[in-house]
């Protein structure tokens, strides 16, 4: 080693690196843009028409803290379903009368479809809500929505059918982030859920592994019972959910299409995001650590959950040695052939940046919102600091996550999503809805 | 452990048989159409497209190393493919961002295989085998091309045959030309544009496809409009324009930039003192390049060059160039009239600088749009029946009856004109690039030097044609220079402190003697050395001369 000259340590260095960063990210390009490989694969992701028929019956479930703002609104829409059997369990915690009080009134408004359960766990989350609320589930099918979401009146219907045509166990609907203009990092964080719902979640429904989201998650009851609910103690517990049924070989749908999507928000302040991004990661880490995915049947499923397990945590390496690369390049004595391979790993991440661009552009066209050239500035402007965003929470989740602490960091919400209709400012406490 | 399948009614009563912890995969895509019943081979369809390109590389090959004379670019070319293969870099003298080396660097992958058999040849003659594959490339994407636009099966290889066949291209394509890798490229950008399953990475494979085009030869450029085109107008489904046309960017920007990131790094992207640069070159190009004139003044270099491209075949490029105005019209010509429009307007320009081997990119894209408006004549005649019309049937029994044929008979006698037309003149050019011994010359002046005595320290002035021929004899790489480097690259003036009086020997080739610029030192030379040996006669000769040191 020492009879290498700098230069020579060097080059090896940034061509190892480089070659695996450009991999990472080109395989990451791939998959994002699954949905989008031919007008086949697009129109396969869609919602089929509905037959009329409506066989399943379902059990919504609602959990709601600290949420008086926005679950009156929520629920009331959830009472629109034209579907004819379905059951709402809001989940309230002993602690929190300001939402109870909200639920009660729901209650009265809708008696025999609303139902409230009071969570009694001292130390609360949402798995707990959850399983509190599971042995109580009458319908066929248990779906999970949250205190803020917009969900349209047709879903059900659509999701009974769906469940009946591809005899599916479980089936994901699309969520979608509607309030692009608030800030610049919510412009990010819509597309990242148009990108991941609309595209991503697709392939990995196909390739049998499945981190499941957060609501609009529908799963037949007695398969939810047998496989233990949610797991409380996971930070994830949406994402461990799907890694368990995938396991065991469910048969995961998922379907999107803009007119059906559950609408929710971003949070409120870029300090929200943060955490929830930290939450999430850390939930990540810890069904990795879990390891329920290795009884995957094949090799390239576990392989699949290795990668996207792990994938925030590259996602994080690369915005900070990818640049690194780069300045090792310009400014250490390696041969030029070499300092051009440092350059590779840019490609990709540029050209998802292009897709990204192509992306707003369709979401405003999905969504009928008015995307104007100042939304594709903050794109291009706000990538790099988004990037960096998510590489921090996800260095923040690693050392959570080694120093033991896994507490759950809610996030709040104001109901900016209820306006995003017509971009403007938004009411702060909600009442714009 | 239960059975999934017991967690749903439906699954249960159905999936009985599969009811397991297997995941139960339902294809969402229809299942492959089943194999074409078992054809014989000579019925394949690839057949005669494959018989065809083996015919026309055959025509190719023949005579390769006899005709046409040696250019002076294909010894560049091939030299500094070599420097590739050997380690030196992107060229044995400094590069100086001329052309963009992508060219050479793919003939760098193919040329080492004719020098390993036959070393004893003529460099530059046998090196052309290695555009015999890139030939055979262009001549399926040709094809490929067709098809993918709609052309019936016998119209995709009248294309192919109009390209293939053409004594323009037959000379032109035999010859170690940039042009031919780049629009080799070309062709597959266009391909995968308009890939039937509209796929984004193919997509994405058009975007790079033009960008290793242009890095191939940059003239390519002018084309990028066509496939945009082709992409948009014809290659994407609704709702995907906009993903295509990011993915089609970002392959062609991402690849495309690597070139300017090289000559960053290598600290010459912009003009300074005492260093070549990138944008340098650009501002020479464009601004201090003399023009070669247009091609409607008689006399201008311009004008010249087109009567030499005419001398070797004047059907395909008036006809094509004929059948790009009218391909213009048919929506699906569109896309590939337009590169062979932009082309032409490009060459037309006035005062611009035309290359000789320019007309090489636009020889597939005249014939594809021959070929398509040939096509669509045909099939107009073809159901065309007059006996139809009221006017027809009002001059009477006989003619209302005979009418019917008129079209068809039309055809056949068009089809033989044309082939009266273009048989004998191709047939005269075709077999002139089968006999013609043009490089008799060189072959022997490479020979002559070879046997000179003391090759270690003797210094020879040559072209480009003969540098590597002298080189791989045993000629030191340092101490064998390009004419035009003794008077214009400093670094090569360094290696001989006593100026012309270092040089032994001075090889005068057409390529040198015909460079208008007056190279002072090779006048110099000229005055101050004696011919030893003389190859040919008259302003084609080759002479060898050896220098004598005395004199100013």
């Amino acid at each position: 080693m020492i009879l290498w000259g700098d230069g020579a340590m060097a080059s090896v260095v940034v061509l190892a690196v480089s070659c695996a960063l450009f991999a990472f990210a080109a395989i990451t390009l791939w998959w994002t843009m699954h949905a989008w490989r031919t007008p086949e694969t697009l129109a396969a992701t869609r919602f089929a028409t509905p037959d009329g028929s409506q066989a399943l019956s379902f059990s919504l479930l609602v959990p709601a803290r600290h949420e008086q703002q926005v679950l009156e609104h929520t629920v009331t829409r959830l009472l629109d379903s034209t579907h004819r059997d379905f059951e709402i369990l809001v989940i309230v915690g002993h602690d929190d009368p300001e939402t109870a009080a909200v639920a009660h009134r729901l209650v009265e408004a809708a008696p025999g479809r609303v139902a409230v359960v009071i969570d009694t766990h001292e130390v609360k989350n949402k798995p707990k809500a959850l399983n509190t609320a599971l042995p109580l589930c009458r319908g066929d099918v248990v779906g999970v929505f949250d205190a803020e979401d917009q969900v349209d009146p047709d879903l059900l219907d659509h999701v009974d059918h769906a469940f009946r045509s591809t005899r599916a166990d479980v089936v994901q609907g699309g969520v979608q982030l509607i309030n692009f203009h608030s800030s610049w990092y919510s412009l990010h964080n819509c597309l990242e859920y148009f990108f991941w719902f609309r595209s991503r979640l697709h392939l990995q429904a196909s390739k049998g592994f499945i981190p499941l989201g957060g609501n609009t998650v529908f799963v037949r009851t007695r398969l939810l019972r047998d496989a233990g609910g949610w797991d409380s103690n996971c930070l994830a517990e949406d994402c461990d959910l799907g890694v368990r049924l995938s396991s065991r070989g469910a048969k995961v749908v998922v379907a999107y299409d803009s007119t059906l999507v559950t609408r929710e928000e971003t949070p409120d302040s870029l300090v929200g995001l943060f955490k929830q991004r930290t939450r999430w990661n850390q939930g990540f880490l810890q069904v990795l650590r879990k390891g329920e995915w290795r009884a995957l049947p094949s090799f390239w499923q576990r392989m699949l959950a290795r990668y996207t397990l792990t994938g925030p945590f590259m996602q994080a390496f690369s915005a900070v040695a990818v640049p690194v690369g780069v300045i090792m390049a310009l400014f250490v004595n390696v041969p030029v052939e070499v300092a051009m391979l440092s350059f590779a790993p840019l490609m990709p991440m540029a050209a998802t940046l292009l897709f990204q661009m192509a992306g707003l552009r369709d979401f405003g066209d999905q969504y009928k919102l008015s995307i104007g050239p100042k939304h594709y500035l903050k794109l291009i402007v706000g990538a790099f600091p988004y990037m960096l965003l998510l590489s921090a929470a996800a260095a923040r989740a690693v050392y959570r996550e080694w120093t033991g602490r896994n507490n759950w960091e809610l996030t709040r919400h104001v109901g900016a999503h209820l306006t995003a209709a017509v971009p403007g400012p938004v009411a702060a406490d909600g009442s714009a809805a | 452990v239960t059975s999934l399948a017991e967690h749903s009614e439906i699954a249960s009563t159905q999936l009985l048989d599969t009811a397991s912890y297997d995941t139960v995969v339902i294809p969402l895509t229809a299942a492959p159409a089943p194999a074409a019943p078992g054809r014989p081979w000579w019925r394949r369809p690839w057949l005669p497209l494959g018989a065809l390109v083996v015919a026309i590389l055959a025509i190719q090959a023949w005579n390769i190393t006899g005709y046409p004379f040696a250019s002076d670019d294909e010894g560049t070319y091939l030299a500094q493919a070599w420097a590739v293969q050997h380690g030196i870099g992107l060229a044995h003298y400094t590069y100086w961002y001329d052309h963009p080396p992508l060219g050479w660097l793919q003939l760098a992958a193919l040329s080492w295989l004719p020098a390993l058999f036959l070393p004893e040849h003529l460099a530059v003659a046998t090196g052309r085998l290695a555009m015999l594959p890139v030939t055979a490339v262009s001549l399926i994407l040709v094809h490929t091309l067709c098809r993918r636009i709609g052309f019936a099966r016998w119209a995709a290889l009248l294309a192919v045959v109009l390209y293939g066949l053409s004594p323009l291209s037959v000379t032109m394509q035999r010859q170690i030309y940039l042009d031919s890798f780049a629009v080799a490229w070309m062709l597959a950008a266009f391909v995968l544009a308009l890939s039937p399953r509209r796929h984004l990475w193919h997509h994405v494979g058009a975007g790079v496809a033009v960008a290793v085009a242009v890095l191939s030869k940059e003239t390519m450029l002018v084309v990028l409009p066509a496939v945009v085109l082709a992409l948009l107008g014809q290659g994407t489904a609704r709702g995907l324009r906009a993903y295509s046309a990011a993915g089609f960017t970002a392959g062609l920007v991402l690849v495309g930039v690597f070139y300017p990131v090289y000559a960053m790094l290598k600290g010459e992207l912009l003009p300074g003192s005492g260093h070549v640069s990138l944008v340098g070159a650009w501002q020479f190009q464009l601004q201090s390049r003399s023009g070669s004139g247009t091609i409607f003044t008689a006399g201008s270099g311009a004008n010249k060059l087109l009567h030499s491209w005419l001398y070797y075949d004047n059907v395909l490029l008036y006809g094509g160039v004929a059948a790009t105005v009218a391909a213009l019209f048919v929506r699906r010509l569109r896309a590939p009239a337009l590169a062979a429009a932009l082309l032409t307007a490009m060459a037309m320009r006035p005062g611009g600088y035309l290359p000789a081997m320019y007309v090489i990119q636009a020889l597939p894209f005249l014939a594809i749009a021959l070929a398509g408006v040939t096509e669509v004549v045909v099939k107009r005649l073809w159901t065309m029946d007059p006996s139809t019309y009221p006017w027809v049937r009002g001059l009477g029994r006989w003619p209302g009856r005979w009418a019917r044929w008129a079209p068809v008979a039309a055809l056949v006698v068009a089809a033989g004109l044309a082939v009266a037309i273009v048989v004998p003149r191709w047939y005269d050019g075709d077999s002139r690039a089968l006999t013609a011994s043009d490089n008799d010359r060189y072959t022997q002046a490479a020979a002559w030097m070879r046997k000179l005595p003391d090759h270690g320290g003797t210094r020879v002035v040559t072209d480009d044609v003969l540098w590597l021929d002298l080189v791989r004899a045993g000629f030191g790489r340092e101490h064998v220079i390009w004419f035009y480097k003794l008077d214009l690259d400093p670094a090569v003036a360094k290696t001989l402190p006593d100026g012309w009086r270092d040089i032994n020997y001075l090889v005068s080739t057409p390529a040198m003697r015909s460079d208008p610029g007056g190279l002072p030192t090779i006048v110099v030379l000229a005055n101050h050395s004696t011919v030893v040996a003389s190859f040919g006669t008259g302003a084609d000769r080759i002479e060898i001369r050896q220098v004598t040191r005395e004199g100013t």
